[in-house]
């Protein structure tokens, strides 16, 4: 229980603390300690296809084998993703998860707010050293880990070969640059329907899918404590995608989710679909025998190939019930040098999901295992992967500016350059008086 | 817009007699926009009952209407339990609701006591709060308690809502006064006017209270979600977000997730969609 | 109750003549039995609606970080409010929402009721239909609105289509989509405040019309000088109740339509509200804008009950 909670609601509840003092909190009533794990995963109260069932058996296994050799146990406990306001609300009142997933975006709010705690103490030297680098930055604060990512998602561009074929379209006339990417959406447009589909539904997600357009032309959103985002790349990139979608290349919305393209190709809506590594174990179990492809990001004129990786980490509670044992805990399942540790890694991200294992011993035993061998997953390990940065940890004032711009260019047609100007003029406000940890 | 045509040709017992063209006309006018207004549920419906590639089809009936969906959603979700949940927290709210709220609305309309309006003043602006603002504090009262992630979290802080307090103060100013003014004075105490009198003079407004009552609790979401971890306690709307959020991308099972979610509610109004409305009606919410 | 409570009414008159009781301890047994009456309610409401609010009201001068950190700032997050183009934006949007929906959920309900005020063939069955969209829960009101209104393949564009006509993007342009979000609110909430405004309408003794018939007032006379001004009553009640819940609920249909895009077209104050305190952490701004927006009800309210000194709430007082 938080008690160094430094309540305000206690004050103004006052009359009412005293029974809870009493009964204690939660599942510590029964004197034997249990610790929580708030997930999406699992026990799955809502079905889903067979990939999903694998994930969800992942995370039983993960908790059955931890609970046999260890004294205090982990109770796995399922929150939606439409749980935002469930885990803002229990740590508002000091009622956080002991350990749960935390995906980049959320990481500057909760380590500003002190309650990650540290994983470092708990991992040998090499460990952390095992973890790839640009995608464990997001995850550090001064050198110290306050999370362990489970998995490692870049974006890239799938397309349908069946639809390719159709349109009499051969593997060379892909885009590799922007004026490419347009030229192709042209080549495909029907009166019915955009062939390409971006993210267009605003939020988290469309952002962590349009930075590495921004990065590519070398332009950055936040760069030295100051906004980098009133930039002739940042103007670029806002452009292209309000040109995609003024054109009618790309959809404004779509029947089904942004991040599926699964559902998106596989159902005749697109030819393209700007998406996540996790679309292969999707049509894997989905639509096994659909054909497709993937190639990376296109490029502007003169840019760098960039990608986006996103991935959601564990974290442990420094407020929790027993932030030692939660922390350990991550370690064990994620982060020792451990042979079964680096296998668990290895499993979630070739059998359970296809995703780029976070650590390069796990990445060498899912290639040797044959798990990069599919043509796309090898794409994905040898030539997206390593154009590839974390996704930022941008705080909510950044996010959402950065945000406003995307979404009044694509929809509202504003001009990217205001645009550009005003997000920049945002961010540059807020950094001011922004204290914590470094925005990456 | 037949919004000024108020002839008031036809007094409303003997209409069954014979139907004026007037009538007609309002009738081929209804006819249209009920149809129109069902449409979107029909819709729903229709689409639950659809194969994944026909789902989107504009045609009005499934090509090959299956019951795959439903065996579907009612395997993979425990919804038979969500929606038991669902029917004990609207049940018990509407029902201590109720009581609760004709007792304050009694002695807000007929007793006399200092400060009477300032009170009802008081209770009345609780409506005015929006529920995402006291969410989080209220979540901590919840847990100061000790029932989070119980029915008791869920069920006690939906039943205080100055609504139905509001409405049947409204309906007890309207009843004449001598009523319990009689009762009192043969030496009646105050409970068994309430009890006697007033209670039994409650039940066309109660019923049609509870409907919206149940409604409101039944259709209940954000609440339910942030005060349960447990799954066994999830409320059946939690459950469908849930499901829909797994399944965005096959309408087809959403489709017939939704229906389940609102038939229970819509079966209810279809057999007492008469006594509902005529309640709601004569209730005096005015 | 009308049989029964005229009844009971002639026998009260009668009794009330033979008071006996002696008035000053009768007094103080009615205030006590006001206060056992009140208690549940009272202690109810203020545990766990006025004390969140003091707790917001509180907070509102606080900044918060959502995890136990609190630092007093005054005025600051009031200040950051009038500074933030957001809010502003949000609180343009909701205006602009509420001008469109209040009138339009009036004139459509009151229509709706006017025209099945009398009987005819299948009256009743006409009635349920208008009012079955309110029998569901917004979650699924908002997915089934979703689904049919997509571009490619909802339903009103497949239609619009089949007759040639190209749709816009209903919830792809920002022009667009708070008015659907309009539309669909006025669709799932028409029957209920029309089942409101028919009981309104039952109370206009129909000899006043009969009377204007002879006379040869016309269709629209009638309703000037007749249906109008005895509906004042309900026309009040219904804007009253309208304006504040459309203002603080509905939060689950933005969510799942358009979670408040495109641009922010559909973020009302109430989604805002929300992504501040849920998304973003900020709970001290949350409750600023929070406690700012039941002000602004509170003076609505109060404002129309001045207004309508002589409607309904004052009658009958002793």
């Amino acid at each position: 229980m938080g008690i160094s909670r430094r309540s305000l609601f206690g004050a103004g509840a006052g009359a009412l603390a005293a029974p809870a003092l009493l009964s204690g909190c939660g599942s510590s009533a029964s004197g034997r300690k249990e610790l929580v794990f708030w997930q999406f995963y699992a026990p799955t109260p809502v079905g889903g296809s067979p990939d999903v069932v694998k994930q969800s058996q992942w995370f039983s296994k993960m908790v059955d084998d931890w609970n046999a050799q260890h004294e205090t146990k982990i109770r796995l406990e399922y929150v939606t993703v439409l749980g935002n306001p469930k885990l803002a609300t229990a740590f508002a009142a000091g009622e956080g998860p002991d350990i749960f997933l935390l995906s980049p975006g959320d990481f500057a709010r909760y380590y500003n707010g002190g309650v990650l705690a540290e994983l470092t103490p708990y991992m040998e030297p090499a460990a952390v050293k095992d973890f790839f680098a640009p995608n464990m930055a997001t995850r550090t604060a001064d050198g110290k880990v306050y999370g362990l990512p489970m998995e490692i998602e870049p974006l890239a561009m799938f397309y349908s070969e069946q639809a390719m074929e159709k349109a009499h379209l051969a593997e060379s006339d892909l885009p590799r640059t922007w004026d490419q990417l347009l030229d192709f959406g042209d080549k495909l447009r029907t009166r019915k329907a955009p062939p390409i589909m971006l993210p267009n539904l605003q939020g988290y997600y469309q952002n962590f899918t349009w930075y590495p357009f921004l990065w590519q032309t070398g332009a950055d959103a936040v760069s030295h404590g100051h906004s980098g985002f009133d930039s002739a790349g940042a103007k670029a990139a806002l452009k292209l995608w309000q040109d995609c979608i003024q054109t009618g290349i790309a959809p404004r919305t779509s029947p089904v989710p942004d991040s599926d393209a699964v559902a998106g190709l596989g159902g005749g809506y697109a030819t393209m679909s700007l998406s996540g590594i996790w679309t292969v174990a999707a049509f894997k179990y989905r639509k096994p025998k659909y054909r497709y492809g993937v190639i990376p990001l296109p490029t502007p004129a003169g840019g760098t190939p960039r990608t986006a990786l996103g991935g959601w980490a564990f974290v442990a509670n420094a407020r929790g019930k027993d932030p030692e044992t939660a922390a350990k805990f991550c370690v064990w399942a994620l982060g020792s040098m451990e042979q079964e540790s680096i296998q668990r890694v290895v499993d979630w991200c070739t059998v359970a999901k296809s995703d780029i294992a976070p650590r390069a011993s796990a990445l060498a035993a899912g290639r040797k295992a044959g798990g990069y061998d599919h043509p796309v997953m090898k794409k994905f390990a040898d030539e997206i992967f390593p154009t590839g940065r974390g996704e930022p940890r941008y705080p909510p004032v950044v996010y959402k500016a950065i945000s406003d711009a995307i979404q009044q260019c694509e929809f509202a047609g504003a001009d990217p350059a205001a645009q550009a100007r005003l997000a920049s003029d945002t961010i540059d406000a807020y950094l001011t008086s922004y204290r914590g940890v470094k925005i990456l | 817009m037949p919004a000024t045509d108020t002839t008031p040709a036809a007094p409303t017992r003997p209409a069954r007699a014979r139907t004026t063209r007037s009538g007609w006309v309002r009738f081929a006018v209804a006819l249209v926009l009920a149809v129109a207004a069902v449409f979107p549920l029909l819709w729903m419906l229709s689409g639950s009952f659809r194969t994944p590639d026909d789902v989107f089809s504009p045609s009005l009936l499934p090509a090959h209407p299956t019951l795959h969906n439903f065996s579907y959603v009612l395997t993979q979700v425990a919804f038979p339990r969500y929606l038991l949940n669902s029917l004990i927290v609207a049940v018990v709210v509407t029902v201590v609701a109720l009581f609760f709220h004709s007792m304050a609305a009694y002695a807000l309309a007929r007793l006399r006591f200092p400060g009477r309006d300032t009170l009802f003043v008081l209770i009345f602006s609780t409506l005015l709060i929006t529920f995402p603002v006291i969410l989080v504090p209220l979540f901590l009262i919840v847990h100061t308690l000790g029932i989070l992630d119980s029915y008791a979290g869920i069920i006690i802080p939906s039943i205080f809502n100055a609504f139905g307090i509001f409405l049947l103060r409204q309906f007890y100013l309207s009843l004449p006064k001598e009523l319990e003014e009689a009762a009192i004075v043969d030496g009646c105490g105050y409970w068994r006017v309430y009890w006697k009198v007033i209670l039994p003079l409650s039940r066309p407004v109660f019923a049609a209270l509870a409907v919206l009552f149940f409604l409101a609790n039944w259709n209940a979401f954000l609440w339910p979600m942030v005060v349960t971890t447990s799954t066994d306690l999830s409320l059946v709307q939690v459950g469908i977000a849930a499901f829909q959020q797994q399944h965005a991308a096959d309408w087809n099972f959403s489709l017939a997730a939704s229906t389940i979610a609102a038939l229970p509610t819509l079966g209810l109004f279809v057999i007492f969609q008469r006594r509902i409305v005529e309640s709601i009606k004569t209730s005096g919410f005015k | 109750m009308t049989g029964l409570a005229v009844g009971e009414r002639r026998s009260a008159r009668g009794a009330s003549r033979t008071r006996t009781t002696p008035r000053l301890s009768r007094r103080g047994r009615e205030r006590l039995a006001a206060g056992l009456f009140l208690a549940p309610d009272v202690l109810g409401l203020a545990l766990f609606v006025g004390l969140p609010m003091v707790v917001c009201i509180v907070l509102g001068f606080f900044q918060v970080d959502g995890f136990g950190g609190y630092t007093f700032i005054g005025l600051d997050n009031y200040r950051r409010m009038f500074a933030d183009p957001l809010f502003l934006g949000s609180l343009k949007t909701t205006l602009l929402y509420l001008v469109v929906l209040i009138p339009g959920l009036f004139v459509v309900s009151l229509a709706l009721a006017l025209l099945i005020r009398q009987k005819f063939p299948l009256v009743g069955l006409f009635r349920g239909a208008f009012f079955a969209p309110n029998v569901i829960s917004l979650v699924v009101i908002g997915l089934i609105w979703k689904f049919m209104l997509t571009d490619q393949t909802g339903f009103v564009v497949r239609v619009l289509g089949f007759f040639g006509i190209s749709s816009p993007s209903w919830l792809g342009s920002p022009h667009l989509a708070l008015w659907m979000v309009v539309a669909v609110t006025i669709w799932f909430a028409m029957g209920y405040y029309m089942l409101i405004f028919l009981a309104g309408l039952q109370d206009i003794p129909r000899e006043y019309y009969e009377v204007a018939t002879i006379d040869g007032a016309g269709v629209w006379q009638q309703f000037r000088h007749i249906t109008w001004p005895l509906l004042k009553p309900t026309s009040f009640f219904i804007l009253l109740t309208s304006t504040v819940s459309m203002l603080t609920g509905g939060i689950d249909l933005i969510y799942v339509m358009t979670s408040g895009g495109p641009a922010n077209s559909t973020s009302l104050i109430i989604y805002y509200i929300y992504e501040q305190a849920f998304v973003y952490g900020e709970y001290g701004y949350a409750s600023a804008i929070g406690a700012f927006i039941v002000a602004i009800l509170l003076v609505w309210s109060v404002g129309l009950f001045a207004l309508t000194r002589g409607g309904r709430f004052n009658d009958a007082r002793d």
